[in-house]
């Protein structure tokens, strides 16, 4: 009992994990409309940024967030501004796809060539010990993402519901032309909404840089499995999205000790195909985004 | 996309600049041989060898993900399966050419069970599961130690000859894989120029007007990935002989996949010659950059070719070959549209002897959830018949046609068409409908944006004619007849709306209907072009064609309907002589209320 409870605890933690970069993909693309394939890039950069700022000036990585989260807001921006706002009218989805692969391969290799294929380690600063909660040993870096990952998301949505750009941000994701006929600058928008989705990833980064070596290719890892999170809790849903990553991060944990750890992501990739294919609004969905589903 | 160009200029019009393209191809074809023969260094074979491959997997992969639009994003799942079936059939002593088909018989069945479940899946979220199935093949092959070696890998038993794929030379490599890639061109030559392609690439850019052509939609792209997926396997089998070792992380690597959906796209997606053009041009660049920086320059080729699949999205979207046709078709440009005279000789209405029954229609319920938008429909149809579907917006028109069509299952209620052999069949899909001769069109246009006038028409006459000849000259003799003759070798995008109806119908005509059902196509457009409409639908009648014809234009309804059908919230109100319908009251409050009836 004690080992299972151990092993629902580190789903649970490994899920706000997931959910921290999730958060940021839902948002880009239940506004945008567009799947970043790059956003597991945008943490490895932020997760190098942390790494850079927090050796160099000795820092807790914690602090270096409030750096490193609007340095990823501008690289979301610019982003769109420049890579995507260009192919929105595009008559096929191909080029969005190629746009955001494209970002994604000359990051990573961007990082190899700057860093090496070699793991850079951030320092700790006590985010690594362990505290005991009952029964079950947790890292309190790990308490800290979960804590951070519940506080965005809630953040979000009252950003999203409360605030005027919050509901200029929605009137522009359910109809476009509409809200432009209505005032809505709707390329700031998307401009910002990508900024925001970048922050996010921006400020899980320094979040997670200290529990994980970072790598270039660390990205591809996390934004595989954020698609998966993102899509078991319905496209485009923030709170979905995080109750998707548990989800997913139970079913990580769970399966990689009564299954066997080198299958666990044949097992969650499984799972995402079956949700992909049988139902695509997701476990949470409650509104039906059938969008890419054809009659 | 790009693709249509190529097959426009074989129609006429650029035959010399097809020649000199077919000229240019044969050349650098040449050149992958004789350029490395003739320096005879061993970095130069291996760069060009390496040229071969991608250019090879590019063009399977192009089949796919250019010709029938399913941007696969996991094909290293076929290379995979080639390369380890290769490897592990040659250590137990059988060649590598039985294994390369074993190979690609397996490879098959993956692509079938990969892709039949995410045919519904469009753009992104198809890319997302050839992804996902490509991880988990890649996790099994991990798993699975005692067959593929895990992650330590597996090495070939080294035995040197023409029966093994393995040489001391260079040479024999480069023409194995030489070889290779004119398969694969040759194929994918094949698949464009003939009917499967024209399908393809209908179901791509719209899969509903595919079906309504009698395209088996899920049949033609089981065909191309399967096709696709052979390919590739059986030059991953090749791959792996070359590389002499093979582990899962390079077999089955995402970046090797998108790297074989990058040279397409950057060549021109959905051309015949773009994957080998972008291979061509970029291998070089990058193993060049590779082999003269060495070590120190890990990752510089992966940053080349992210930064440069950017720039062409942004600014070539259509790739080389789309800035080649650029310049070899500038001339091709359509003027405005104008009104091109249709064939049909003026007539008018004659009361028309109607034949024997060829559709019945009997008890068609359908709910919308809480909705009844159809309530006991039933009529029949007679042979040489046109029968007028009138009713205000929103009375279920368009309903009780995507029932008639096999887009739509009836709750209750059934459709029964005579078969040309004279019994009573009752067909349930769209394929099953064209089969049986029922053709329509649809109330929204439904071009194949990307092809040409005559291109679309001929997804239809393949119907008939299932020859590219044949279909082109029958599609060409319909355009005439519709008066869509100046336009053949324009694209349907750039059409009117006036045209674009017209198009609409040339395609369902092109199919050579026996029942033909026609939603408002005079919607729309201009007092003459009515009036032409009228015209040919009335020499269509005369050809023994049934026409159900859903109508606003009331003065089109009036002249051609040998029976008015009303239909108002879901029920028929009124049916009969055109003449006596319009004065029955419950019409006349269907369309304009109840203080009107007595006016």
């Amino acid at each position: 009992m004690d080992t299972f409870l151990q092993i629902v605890a580190n789903g649970l933690m490994l899920g706000g994990l997931f959910a921290i970069v999730a958060v940021g993909l839902t948002l880009i693309f239940g506004i945008v409309k567009v799947i970043n394939f790059a956003h597991g890039e945008f943490l490895m950069v932020g997760m190098y940024l942390t790494f850079l700022l927090s050796t160099g000036m000795d820092v807790h990585p914690y602090l270096t967030a409030a750096a490193v989260a609007p340095a990823l807001f501008v690289l979301g921006a610019l982003t769109q501004r420049l890579l995507i706002q260009p192919l929105m009218s595009a008559r096929d989805e191909h080029v969005q796809i190629f746009a955001t692969v494209g970002l994604s391969t000359a990051l990573m290799n961007l990082a190899l060539l700057v860093f090496g294929a070699d793991i850079a380690n951030t320092p700790a600063h006590g985010v690594r010990s362990q505290v005991m909660l009952g029964e079950v040993r947790i890292l309190t870096g790990q308490l800290w993402v979960f804590g951070a990952a519940i506080l965005l998301v809630i953040g979000l949505q009252l950003f999203m519901k409360k605030t005027r750009t919050g509901r200029a941000i929605r009137a522009t994701a359910q109809n476009r032309a509409a809200a432009r006929l209505m005032g809505i600058n709707d390329k700031f928008i998307y401009i910002l909404t990508f900024g925001l989705g970048a922050a996010c990833v921006g400020l899980g980064s320094s979040l997670i840089a200290p529990l994980y070596p970072t790598s270039p290719t660390i990205g591809t890892y996390f934004v595989l499995i954020a698609f998966v999170c993102v899509v078991l809790g319905g496209l485009g849903s923030i709170p979905g999205a995080f109750f998707g990553a548990l989800v997913i991060g139970l079913v990580d944990a769970l399966s990689g000790f009564y299954i066997g750890s080198d299958l666990r992501e044949a097992v969650v990739f499984t799972i995402f195909l079956l949700i992909l294919i049988l139902k695509p609004s997701g476990l949470f969905g409650t509104r039906m985004n059938l969008s890419h589903v054809s009659p | 996309m790009t693709d249509t160009t190529s097959m426009t200029q074989a129609s006429g019009g650029g035959l010399s600049a097809q020649k000199l393209g077919l000229i240019a191809v044969a050349v650098l074809l040449a050149g992958l041989i004789a350029v490395p023969v003739a320096v005879g260094d061993e970095f130069v074979y291996h760069i060009f060898i390496t040229i071969c491959l991608f250019a090879a997997l590019s063009t399977a992969w192009n089949i796919v993900g250019g010709y029938a639009g399913q941007l696969s994003l996991g094909h290293a799942i076929f290379y995979g399966i080639g390369g380890y079936a290769g490897v592990i059939l040659v250590n137990l002593g059988i060649s590598p050419w039985f294994g390369m088909f074993a190979g690609a018989a397996v490879a098959v069945v993956a692509a079938i069970v990969v892709s039949w479940p995410c045919f519904r899946l469009h753009g992104p979220f198809f890319a997302l599961a050839t992804i996902a199935f490509l991880e988990v093949f890649r996790v099994l092959a991990l798993h699975f130690r005692e067959l593929t070696g895990g992650a330590t890998g597996l090495m070939i038993q080294l035995n040197i000859g023409w029966e093994w794929m393995v040489f001391r030379e260079r040479l024999p490599a480069l023409l194995i894989a030489f070889g290779m890639l004119l398969v694969c061109l040759a194929v994918a030559w094949a698949i464009r120029s003939h009917r499967l392609g024209f399908y393809l690439v209908a179901t791509r850019e719209r899969e509903s007007a595919a079906k309504a052509a009698g395209v088996g939609t899920v049949k033609v792209r089981l065909m191309a990935v399967s096709i696709s997926a052979a390919l590739s396997a059986m030059v991953g089998t090749f791959h792996a002989m070359y590389l002499t070792f093979i582990e899962p992380e390079s077999m089955f690597s995402l970046q090797f996949s998108i790297q074989i959906a990058m040279f397409a796209l950057i060549g021109g997606i959905g051309t015949v010659w773009g994957p080998l053009l972008g291979a061509v041009l970029l291998v070089p660049i990058t193993e060049f950059a590779r082999g003269a920086l060495g070590s120190e320059a890990i990752g510089l080729h992966g940053f080349v070719y992210g930064v440069v699949l950017m720039l062409v999205v942004l600014f070539l979207p259509n790739g080389i070959m789309g800035v080649v046709h650029r310049f070899t078709s500038g001339s091709e440009k359509t003027e405005g549209e104008q009104a091109a005279p249709v064939a049909a000789a003026p007539r008018s209405a004659v009361p028309h002897e109607a034949g024997r029954e060829v559709m019945r229609v009997e008890g068609l319920q359908k709910h919308f959830g809480g909705l009844h938008v159809t309530n006991d429909v039933g009529f029949t149809l007679r042979e040489g018949e046109i029968l007028g579907v009138i009713g205000p917006n929103g009375a279920g028109k368009t309903t009780v046609f995507n029932m008639l069509s096999g887009f739509l299952k009836p709750d209750e209620g059934r459709v029964s068409v005579l078969s040309p052999s004279g019994e009573w069949q009752e067909p349930a899909t769209p394929a099953d409908f064209a089969t049986l001769g029922v053709g329509r069109t649809f109330q929204i246009v439904q071009p194949f944006a990307a092809m040409t006038v005559e291109e679309n028409i001929m997804v239809g006459a393949f119907h008939r004619h299932p020859h590219v000849g044949d279909a082109r000259e029958a599609a060409r003799e319909t355009a005439h007849r519709m008066g869509l003759g100046p336009y053949l070798n324009a694209e349907a995008a750039s059409l009117t709306i006036g045209g674009l109806k017209r198009l609409e119908v040339a395609r369902v005509m092109a199919m050579e209907p026996r029942i033909l059902l026609l939603d408002e196509v005079m919607a729309g457009i201009n007092q003459t072009d009515v009036r032409r409409a009228v015209d040919l639908m009335l020499s269509i009648r005369d050809t023994g064609v049934s026409i159900i014809a859903i109508e606003h234009v009331m003065q089109a309804v009036m002249s051609l309907s040998d029976r008015v059908i009303v239909i108002n919230s879901g029920q028929i109100i009124a049916q009969g002589d055109p003449h006596d319908v319009v004065r029955d009251e419950h019409v006349i409050e269907a369309y304009l209320g109840k203080e009107f009836t007595h006016a």
